[in-house]
């Protein structure tokens, strides 16, 4: 019995490796691969040393930064589905679905509207809003008992996103001005993205680091049940505020720097429980490798399918979460987590 | 209550009298019985030579109410806009009299329009009443079990000219039908009651909104920004070939309706239940799909996913109605004018900006969709 | 219009039923006997359910026939079943709102049209039905705000409506307790009373031993046993079937066998 935890546990360290080697991997392929003029091979021989200033700005200024952000968004994206699925002990819980990155995309764009255009006050915003969205749906899980029902939950979810997203639509055909701008960002995507977003909301990022490692251990005894958590010595409702912040502080950041994307969240953790089982601190490492995988492979099909002119990212999580979704749905039974 | 009554108490006297005569004596319909009939409560009843039609009271005064408000709608819907006219103006130019500019204000721009907006919120309604009752379940309605979404990638395709030459309402037919398939499809076995079907409808949506934004970004700049609005939904770019489409649908689909409308009644209890009082639910069942997946994607293909209107139409007409029976024309009167109303504001509120009528009723159903989520579960003991 | 003077014969021939490639019902041949109580019992998945499923033609048999006045019910035109055969499913869910004299007035629906909406004879029926199921006093009551005896009492009040010589019942009181039950169980043998012929399937021996005039024992698909219950019900049967012994006494005021000491079989069936 503990020999084979033991050897799942080297499985799993492999399983980890291997997934970090292949991200690395992707990484490669997403500085090689574009929609533009540059192909692999003139990206790659540029990499290996050769002179080519066309091949060098469009890999460095363009797609290096792309592919940062990329990691940045897809680890921040994966780490919050999980711990919104932990704390609403919901396996379909997603900030996507839910209405949390909808509600950072209606705060940015009436921020917008408004008059405000500080890159770093966007990022603010857009947690905020993601904030204000996160507690208004946790807020519903509790009324009456919606929360009970994971099914339900996402229901609610979904026309609270459908609600905010007419609301962003309103105030884009409003202000006309504005709209150009956001109306570019409002579609979830990694082109054109500047890495000083990057850097601007790395600070956050680095405090829900800290956060998570502090209640990852407390998180998972909460898996437990309430009860059983605070009679272990946690104290549930600050572990749940806490987890909430740290939702909204990822989800606002990555929708601050490339806009809502959806059904990440939710694939993210379905696959990481997967290989990680129940429990959701290993369930959060395997996270980290899978978020950022997902994103760039999405995002290098979308700069290759429709080449020379670009797919938004947000159509291919769509198209690849929407199953996940349909399939969670009809499994007979949903755990709840 | 049991509790605090002897069991003696709950022994019911069943009255032995003349049940035995009842049962067992031929059916005899004879004119002195006819003087003693009392229609039930709440309808009216006419009568002679051996038939007899119930009409429920408030279903008349909830129909011709709606049919007033439409009108009224109607009118403010001709009057207001960039140029506001006066009702006299509007109703002499309706005649044919007034000055060539309203004349051609109300005739060629404001009515078409009109009509467009009536027929399509009838038939989202109807569509909607129809899905919901064949689904028993209130959510289900053709925008939000992902039929609309469907239809709309289908039609798109269409109008982006994906070298395919069928006119928008056919693709959008074969966008309705495949998405339909596949959420029923995908359904079965787990039934339609519950809220996994509607989530699989959601995500079959999901799917087909993303192949629309695929085909979008798939064609110059300029083909998608004229298809964008129609993608969120509005009045703007229709056709005068798929508007006429529609209005023969809608008066056919309407009518066959109303024909099922008895068995409607009755689909509403369960499957066995149905059967054992004498209505095949399955075929009903299948014909009732059929036509509110026909209805939606007539309505799609001239007015984009306004799927809201479906749940809209409904709630208010069960709102206005007794629960007797599925108030399928209330519900029809009751999308055209929301659907009117909802354009009127799209036009006027935000003035000279129009916002696209998928917009506001988004806006006036996502709170009300939220509403229905958050009341209390009904209990069956 | 339907002859209700001769009574009517519902039997099955050959029948087998299942789902997908599973069998539930093989073989099967029973005739059930006319203005009687039959009941219906036997283990949990015995596919006691499945039989009547197939009798009411919510189910389509395998192979096999299912017969009405010697008529293959899968020929029947749904309405004219309506007007034979009325089914009272286990989990019968009204529309929200309705009231019982609502509720009963569905059971008029094969018997109208729409020329023919409310006939003196609907109105006659419909009274009726609420006499004989004793809910005068509550015709106007909505049915989410009855109890469930009553509101048993209201969809039995449907089927009554309904003017059938034939009513099926599916697990009619399971959801109830003890008083609710007998309630239920009087109303069904009011109804024999006056002529009909009542199928039940029952989960509980004891009150078909009470009820039924004739008791049908299932196990397997297959009917072990039929007669009345004071000539089936043996402590082989009881073992057969559930796997308990028990001791049998005789009702003093009925006659019928009453299942005392009941405790798991110590050997064996």
């Amino acid at each position: 019995m503990k020999v084979a935890l033991i050897t799942r546990r080297l499985e799993q360290r492999t399983l980890l490796a291997l997934l970090l080697t292949a991200l690395v991997a992707v990484s490669v392929v997403s500085l090689l691969v574009g929609a533009g003029t540059v192909s692999p091979s003139q990206a790659l021989s540029m990499l290996l040393g050769n002179e080519n200033s066309e091949a060098y700005f469009v890999v460095w200024e363009l797609r290096a930064p792309r592919t940062l952000i990329g990691i940045a968004v897809g680890m921040a994206l994966g780490v919050s589905g999980a711990l919104l699925q932990a704390v609403a002990r919901n396996p379909l819980a997603e900030p996507g679905l839910l209405g949390v990155s909808a509600g950072a995309a209606f705060a940015v764009a009436l921020a917008l509207v408004l008059g405000a255009s500080a890159a770093s006050l966007r990022i603010s915003v857009a947690q905020v809003g993601a904030l204000v969205g996160c507690l208004c749906v946790l807020g519903v899980a509790r009324w009456r008992g919606v929360g009970n029902d994971p099914i339900r939950l996402v229901l609610a979810g979904a026309a609270f996103s459908a609600l905010l997203g007419a609301m962003t639509s309103m105030i884009l055909l409003f202000d006309q001005r504005s709209a150009d701008e956001v109306r570019f960002w409002v579609i979830g995507s990694l082109a054109g993205r500047r890495l000083e977003d990057l850097w601007a909301v790395l600070p956050s990022m680095a405090f829900c680091t800290v956060l998570i490692a502090l209640i990852a251990r407390p998180l998972s005894a909460l898996a437990l049940g309430e009860r059983m958590a605070s009679g272990l010595g946690h104290h549930p409702q600050l572990i749940r505020a806490m987890v909430v912040l740290c939702v909204a502080l990822l989800v606002g950041a990555a929708t601050a720097i490339a806009g809502p994307i959806i059904f990440v969240g939710l694939v993210v953790p379905f696959i990481a429980r997967a290989f990680a089982g129940p429990d959701i601190r290993r369930t959060l490492w395997f996270c980290l490798p899978i978020g950022p995988l997902i994103i760039l492979a999405a995002d290098i099909i979308s700069r290759v399918v429709v080449s020379p002119s670009e797919l938004p990212l947000g159509v291919l999580t769509a198209l690849c979460g929407a199953p996940v979704l349909i399939a969670a749905v009809r499994a007979r039974r949903l755990p709840m987590l | 209550m049991s509790l605090s009554m002897p069991p003696r108490c709950l022994k019911t006297e069943f009255r032995k009298q003349d049940t035995a005569a009842l049962l067992f004596s031929a059916p005899s319909i004879k004119a002195a019985d006819e003087v003693s009939v009392i229609p039930p409560t709440g309808y009216w009843r006419w009568s002679g030579r051996g038939t007899s039609i119930l009409i429920e009271r408030r279903a008349v005064w909830v129909n011709t109410g709606l049919l007033l408000a439409l009108l009224l709608a109607g009118i403010a819907y001709l009057c207001l806009g960039s140029l506001t006219l006066d009702p006299r103006e509007v109703i002499s130019a309706l005649a044919g009299q007034g000055d060539m500019m309203t004349g051609f204000m109300v005739q060629e721009l404001r009515l078409p329009r009109l009509v467009a907006a009536c027929l399509t919120g009838g038939a989202f309604a109807l569509a909607g009443i129809l899905m919901q009752t064949l689904a028993r379940n209130r959510l289900a309605t053709p925008g939000i079990i992902g039929i609309d979404n469907g239809a709309t990638a289908f039609a798109v395709a269409s109008v982006v000219g994906m070298s395919v030459s069928l006119a928008p309402s056919a693709m959008a037919l074969t966008g309705a039908v495949t998405a339909a398939v596949l959420t029923f499809g995908l359904a079965a076995g787990s039934g339609t009651q519950g809220y996994r079907f509607i989530v699989a409808g959601i995500g079959v949506g999901a799917v087909f909104g993303a192949i629309t934004q695929l085909l979008l970004a798939r064609v110059a700049i300029d083909t998608a920004n004229a298809a964008y609005p129609w993608t969120v939904g509005s009045l703007n770019a229709r056709s005068g070939g798929s508007v006429q489409l529609l209005g023969i649908g809608l008066m056919l689909g309407f009518v066959a309706a109303l024909a099922l409308a008895r068995s409607l009644t009755i689909l509403r209890f369960s499957e066995a239940t149905a059967n054992g009082l004498g209505v095949n639910a399955k075929a009903r069942r299948v014909q009732i799909l059929l036509l509110s997946v026909v209805l939606t994607a007539l309505a799609v293909a001239v007015a984009g996913p306004v799927g809201m209107v479906g749940l809209i139409g409904p709630e208010i007409a069960r709102a206005l109605s007794t629960p007797r029976h599925v108030p399928v024309v209330a519900a029809t009167l009751a999308g055209a004018l929301v659907m009117v109303l909802a354009d009127l504001a799209g036009r006027t509120l935000l003035a000279p900006i129009e916002l696209p009528v998928g917009i506001v009723t988004a806006i006036i159903g996502g709170p009300w969709l939220l509403w229905i989520l958050m009341r209390p579960q009904r209990s069956h003991a | 219009m339907n002859n209700f003077r001769t009574p009517p014969t519902l039997a099955t021939e050959a029948l087998d039923m299942g789902y997908g490639t599973r069998r539930v019902i093989d073989g099967l041949d029973v005739a059930l006997p006319s203005a009687k109580v039959t009941a219906i019992v036997g283990p949990n998945g015995c596919g006691k359910s499945t039989l009547l499923a197939g009798l009411a033609r919510l189910h389509k048999p395998d192979g096999g026939n299912v017969l009405l006045n010697g008529e293959d019910i899968q020929r029947l035109p749904s309405r004219q079943l309506a007007t034979q055969l009325a089914l009272l499913p286990q989990e019968a869910i009204a529309p929200e709102g309705l009231t019982v004299t609502e509720l009963i007035r569905f059971g008029r629906q094969p018997h109208q049209g729409w020329l023919r909406q409310w006939s003196a004879e609907d109105q006659r029926v419909v009274q009726h039905a609420l006499t004989a199921a004793g809910l005068e006093n509550l015709a106007d009551r909505p049915i989410d705000a009855l109890s469930g005896g009553q509101r048993q009492r209201a969809w039995i009040a449907m089927t009554i409506a309904q003017q059938t010589p034939l009513l099926l019942l599916d697990e009619p009181t399971s959801a109830l307790d003890l008083g609710h039950q007998i309630e239920v169980f009087e109303l069904v043998r009011h109804l024999a009373g006056h002529g009909r012929t009542v199928v039940m399937v029952l989960h509980d021996l004891a009150s078909a031993c009470r009820y039924a005039d004739h008791l049908i024992a299932m196990c397997d698909g297959k009917i072990i046993d039929q007669g009345a219950p004071a000539t089936v019900v043996t402590p082989q049967l009881v073992r057969k079937l559930y796997q308990v012994d028990c001791t049998l006494l005789s009702d003093p005021d009925t006659g019928s066998p009453l299942l005392a000491n009941v405790r798991r079989a110590t050997e064996p069936a």
